[in-house]
């Protein structure tokens, strides 16, 4: 063998092919940051049109970059943003006047007014892929002066205000977008935001302060808005001081739970905004055995909450006695039963179960959302320990792409989903969930009740649904909690846990905030030494 | 005929029968698509929508036109060059690919790099000490290297390198605090063509990791495949008689037996060309690394089927080629090699 020849040879090949390698180590060294704050988050940004954006942090970027006409305040009522006043409605509540604010400009220089506002809301209507939330109340639009706008219902609606609060319904500077009135403008934003938009591309998208902001300026000068596209990412990001802002939404529990505990030991700050978003089963009344109204109940007071909860999350949600959030909820009763183990045994008896003739029944759950598995096998090992003799679940995973596709077919006996209104109020935890165009009996056929796969409907919701949009103040709250109580009594959802929206920012930063929408306030983001 | 001539025959045989096979894995990519469960619309309305909304934007997207329509102006819009746009954002799918083929064919390369450079060293030095301890521990490295889950090693050398000991970003392409530098999209060469020091060090120092992690996991199968041709060659006839000749080692080595140890060594490293303009998956998402794996699996998320279409289309094309120059390469050095 040739010893001498290969070890030659060797040494050669080691010096000939170690210099990428020195080259890469010395490319080691720490880079310098910038001023600018990096803000990570691990969701999807395909477009930053309001038109199209429709995921979670899309809208916190609109809503750093544009403004709403109307906020929903800190006391639960609604405020002008971009309107001066509050809208005024017509005695027959067909038409809604919103005086505009007459000091505001778009990032192009361009005054924003009655026709930018109309042009804007016009061009949602239009090609908007979340216009179906305005669900054909617009009749039309008109600008009466430069500075109100009137809007024509084609009936009453009291949510309708509370739409007004949406980004997607952010003013475009229609001279910008003059030829994207009929397509998606997705790497540009032009509105009247705190920031504008320096740059866009999946991966980073760089907000630069609006110098010429007619509200309050911005507490930093800028900020990188990075995609990371897993967890594990995120929190070396973090650890690291690599990013200064780190956004919860899809991080695993447990590196929530690292995070919180980060935060109580002072090494890093955590903001935590209002939740607003939901998670719930939902049964499909319409199939064996939840057909039985028994069953359903019986599977309410089954449910361990606080013990799945903290399983799950380690206690970083909070449990969920009712489909609306506590920040928007009409009154402080527990609406869904807590559990009760005895009490359920009860009513699966009556219902004909227990000992010999034992319940199964399929639980689904979105097999790429981490917590619903974990949620599922924790349910399931729950009631093999405190009801084997009644119930036993068997589960299944699912794409959640899958699960949307096939709800409204009735295709799960029960499934895990999760839920965020379209605005901060009860109505919009409520009517998507219950509302029914066609029904016979108790069964939904058409509506959004069939769409949420319970199908599950009667004829007085029905009733107390549509008055609730006819009338306002507390008459109407009045009657969506009596809704909220009829839904409780269906037994067809079951409110499982409140997600709690957070942020984690480095030491050198003050404590992230949170707007009543769940969105972190990047403008308010800053450094304490800048104080 | 020459031999010249007759593997230029066949380079154009190859070449005539690719778009047969791009039409059939198009084709294919086309039918698993729409019978997957889900469809874009699902993806970009969620659970929130109610019928009449979802049938609306079905209607707008064009799925509500039988498959076999649907089918027909896919293949006409590629037979005419032009990838359609993402269902999603209706950006231009040809320009989602633009942006991100440069990021996984720069990964790719350096991984190469590092992949056959390891690979060598371990080799080699097995070859160079036979049976020792150096040797026996190569075959362990190439052995192990091979048999790493990817993503396992992904998230271990991200924990150790980027987490905790903190030298390396721990995702990315590049800092985000600078502006990557104009031109191919490639950031390393971009960066030393316009001299932009500080994106070299940025992008050099992002695909560190990644790199590093793809070529410690392919420098396995380089290792083991030279160090047992090399090997072999090595014990052959024209070796023993090259030497008895009373050339000098290191001649006999390079002139002589590296280059036939080389050959099987150069298919396989076509074929994990081939592998790596597809991406690696389970690294990109690893490490974030905004390469056409990482979009392709974003797409069929969202199940964006122009841009899964346009993404298969593409990267079976570079793998037709790539394949075909390889055999052409082998053929012009291995004059046994006949077609």
């Amino acid at each position: 063998m040739p010893k001498k020849g290969g070890k030659f040879f060797l040494n050669r090949l080691f010096f000939i092919l170690s210099l990428p390698l020195l080259v890469t180590l010395a490319s080691c060294q720490l880079s310098k940051k910038s001023t600018r704050l990096i803000v990570a988050s691990s969701g999807k940004i395909t477009s930053l049109d309001p038109a199209q954006a429709s995921t979670f942090d899309a809208l916190q970027l609109l809503s750093a970059l544009g403004d709403p006409l109307y906020k929903i305040n800190k006391e639960g009522t609604l405020e002008g943003v971009l309107a001066k006043e509050l809208p005024v409605i017509s005695e027959n509540g067909r038409i809604i006047s919103i005086p505009l604010r007459d000091d505001v400009f778009f990032h192009d220089g361009t005054p924003f007014n009655s026709m930018a506002m109309a042009f804007s809301l016009k061009r949602f209507m239009k090609i908007g892929r979340l216009n179906y939330l305005l669900d054909g109340r617009i009749k039309s639009i008109e600008t009466p002066s430069p500075y109100e706008l009137r809007i024509n219902l084609t009936r009453p609606s009291a949510s309708f205000e509370g739409l007004l609060t949406s980004i997607n319904l952010t003013p475009i500077s229609p001279i910008a977008y003059s030829s994207y009135n009929n397509k998606f403008l997705n790497d540009k934003f032009i509105g009247t935001g705190p920031y504008r938009l320096a740059s866009f591309s999946r991966q980073k998208i760089r907000l630069e302060p609006n110098k010429s902001y007619w509200g309050k300026s911005v507490n930093n000068n800028g900020i990188e808005f990075i995609k990371l596209s897993n967890s594990t990412a995120l929190f070396g990001a973090l650890r690291t001081g690599e990013i200064d802002v780190l956004m919860s939404n899809s991080l695993d529990e447990d590196q929530h739970l690292a995070l919180h505990e980060m935060a109580r030991a002072r090494k890093i700050r955590e903001g935590e905004g209002s939740p607003l978003e939901i998670g719930y089963i939902t049964f499909n009344s319409n199939l064996y055995p939840l057909n039985n109204k028994l069953v359903r109940q019986g599977l309410l007071y089954s449910f361990d909450r606080n013990l799945i909860v903290e399983r799950v999350s380690y206690g970083l949600r909070k449990p969920l006695y009712s489909m609306v959030p506590p920040l928007v909820s009409l009154h402080n009763e527990q609406t869904w039963p807590s559990y009760d183990p005895i009490r359920a045994k009860e009513l699966f008896r009556e219902a004909g179960y227990c000992g010999e003739k034992k319940l199964r029944i399929p639980f689904t759950f979105r097999s790429n959302v981490p917590a619903d598995k974990l949620l599922a096998l924790t349910w399931q090992a729950q009631l093999n320990r405190d009801l084997s003799e009644c119930l036993e679940i068997t589960l299944e995973g699912v794409e959640s792409i899958t699960v949307y596709k096939q709800l409204g077919k009735g295709a799960f006996t029960s499934v895990m989903l999760d839920w965020r209104g379209a605005y901060p109020h009860a109505e919009a935890y409520l009517t998507p969930f219950l509302s029914c165009k066609k029904s016979n009996g108790s069964f939904c056929s058409e509506g959004e009740s069939a769409a949420s796969g319970s199908f599950w409907t009667n004829n007085q919701i029905k009733r107390i649904l549509q008055l609730s949009d006819r009338t306002l103040g507390e008459e109407r709250n009045g009657l969506l909690k009596s809704a909220e109580k009829g839904a409780a009594n269906g037994a067809s959802y079951l409110p499982v846990w409140l997600v709690t929206p957070r942020a984690w920012a480095q030491n050198e930063l003050e404590k992230p905030e949170f707007d009543t929408n769940g969105h972190l306030k990047l403008s308010r983001l800053r450094a304490i030494e800048n104080e | 005929m020459s031999r010249g001539l007759t593997l230029f025959r066949y380079s154009l045989t190859r070449l005539a029968l690719a778009p047969v096979m791009l039409w059939l894995v198009s084709s294919l990519v086309f039918l698993l698509l729409r019978i997957a469960p889900g469809d874009p619309v699902d993806a970009v309305l969620g659970n929130r929508a109610s019928s009449s909304a979802r049938e609306a934007l079905r209607e707008k997207l064009g799925l509500d036109q039988p498959l076999w329509n649907q089918y027909i102006e896919f293949i006409k819009d590629l037979f005419h060059g032009d990838l359609g746009s993402a269902l999603i954002n209706e950006e231009s799918v040809s320009k989602i690919i633009s942006i991100s083929l440069p990021a996984t064919i720069e990964l790719a390369f350096f991984s190469l790099i590092l992949a056959i450079f390891l690979g060598f060293i371990v080799g080699f030095s097995g070859v160079a000490f036979p049976n020792r301890k150096l040797d026996f521990l190569g075959r362990i490295y190439g052995i192990g290297t091979y048999a790493l889950p990817p993503f396992w090693a992904a998230m271990m050398v991200q924990l150790l390198f980027g987490v905790y000991l903190g030298w390396f970003p721990v995702g990315g392409r590049f800092p985000p605090t600078l502006l990557p530098p104009e031109g191919s999209g490639f950031y390393v060469l971009d960066s030393i063509r316009t001299a932009n020091w500080p994106a070299l060090q940025g992008s050099l120092r992002h695909l560190v990791l990644p790199a590093s992690t793809l070529g410690l996991l392919l420098s396995g199968i380089f290792s083991r495949a030279l160090r047992l041709n090399l090997s072999r060659t090595l014990d052959s006839g024209y070796i023993q008689a090259a030497r008895s000749r009373g050339l000098r080692e290191e001649r006999v080595i390079i002139r002589h037996a590296l280059p036939n140890a080389l050959l099987p060594v150069l298919t396989i490293t076509g074929i994990t060309i081939a592998s790596l303009v597809g991406g690696a998956l389970l690294v990109e998402l690893t490490f974030s690394w905004p390469g056409i794996a990482l979009r392709l699996q974003e797409a069929i998320n969202q199940r964006d089927y122009p841009v899964v279409q346009g993404i298969v289309v593409v990267i079976a094309s570079l793998v037709v080629l790539i394949s075909l120059f390889v055999d052409i390469l082998v053929a012009m050095i291995d004059p046994r090699i006949s077609y």
